[in-house]
């Protein structure tokens, strides 16, 4: 694709990662930084709660991505209900739409933050499709 | 609805946070569009992506267009869905007295907020650069079902602007400058209340 810089990857990401609270001594957990820094996307989750037609809204996009060539991800909150993700209520969409469920990375917040970013940046780096699955679709 | 000052949340167009969103040979950035991030982070927004309407109706191999094209009853229901998705949300951001903006994407057909793409006997092939639609002053589709279904719900206007990322040659320090003028128009805003500059920064439409 001329110009485009797309970096076909995704990550679901939970809303209390988008919008962290403060950690001890005002610092937060960056996890869009990480994210923007390892070229990917973000698909933001709603926090807790009823939200049936978003999550459906949502699954129809992750199917899009990975019936196309992109690989998505998700990371989730260790201590959160669902771990942040709404997984019992995802994952019948996504395996209705046909698809397998995405690979998860799960921050904690009573680790320290520091090796809490540089695991997810590791797991960041580290996925994405096969080459065979690279080379078919981003050309 | 009186204020809630302590909370501010920004609605922004989904590929904001998801450039893997936009149409074939769209993309200036790999994912998050950092800059619009770090303008709202650094005013103490917190962030509300929305859906994005063409991806998940048109697919992720899509060709650009104009908002005439768009503009057809199986989109807009479409639109309407997404909107009913997504308007407790901000509802309830609203409701509970957030300073609630809007963050569009200047040009675009769905998501334009002060100017969209428009020519009405515009299609075919798409031939970039020598397309020769026109950038006119107004609401893209989605962002006006967007809005209809916040005014449903019996709720204000939610003060909005564009990022020009669709509005031709890219200009990324202007368009940085233009979403920083309109926050700070904004902290002023809630400073004075009844100050003028508290009005919805839209297009015309």
């Amino acid at each position: 694709m001329t110009g485009d810089v797309r970096g076909w990857r995704v990550a679901l990401v939970p809303e209390s990662l988008i919008n962290p609270p403060p950690a001890a001594g005002g610092r937060r957990f960056d996890a869009l930084g990480l994210l923007e820094a390892s070229g990917y996307g973000v698909l933001q989750l709603p926090p807790a709660g009823d939200h049936r037609l978003l999550l459906a809204v949502i699954a129809d996009q992750i199917a899009e991505y990975a019936h196309h060539g992109y690989a998505v991800v998700a990371v989730g909150v260790g201590d959160e209900p669902g771990q942040g993700l709404h997984w019992r209520r995802l994952a019948p969409l996504l395996r209705r739409r046909g698809v397998a469920l995405p690979l998860r990375h799960i921050v904690r917040w009573d680790g320290d933050l520091e090796v809490q970013a540089q695991r997810l940046a590791a797991f960041l780096a580290g996925y994405d499709l096969p080459l065979e699955e690279q080379r078919r679709w981003r050309g | 609805m009186e204020p809630n000052t302590s909370r501010k949340v920004a609605l922004i167009a989904h590929c904001l946070l998801n450039q893997n969103a936009k149409v074939c040979e769209g993309a200036r950035y790999p994912g998050v569009v950092s800059p619009v991030v770090e303008a709202l982070r650094s005013r103490g927004y917190e962030i509300l992506q929305l859906p994005c309407p063409e991806l998940a109706f048109a697919g992720t191999r899509r060709w650009w267009a104009v908002y005439e094209q768009y503009d057809t009853p199986g989109y807009r229901t479409h639109c309407r869905r997404l909107a009913q998705a997504i308007a407790p949300r901000i509802e309830q951001h609203l409701r509970a007295g957030a300073e609630v903006v809007l963050i569009g994407l200047d040009g675009s057909p769905s998501t334009g907020v002060r100017f969209t793409s428009s020519k009405r006997d515009w299609g075919g092939r798409p031939n970039r650069p020598q397309d020769d639609w026109d950038l006119v002053e107004g609401r893209g589709v989605w962002i006006e079902e967007l809005e209809a279904e916040l005014a449903r719900r019996g709720l204000p206007a939610v003060p909005a602007t564009g990022w020009a990322l669709d509005m031709g040659r890219y200009d990324e320090t202007g368009s940085s400058r233009d979403l920083a003028e309109f926050l700070d128009r904004r902290e002023r805003a809630m400073r004075i209340p009844g100050d003028g500059s508290s009005t919805p920064q839209g297009g015309a439409r």
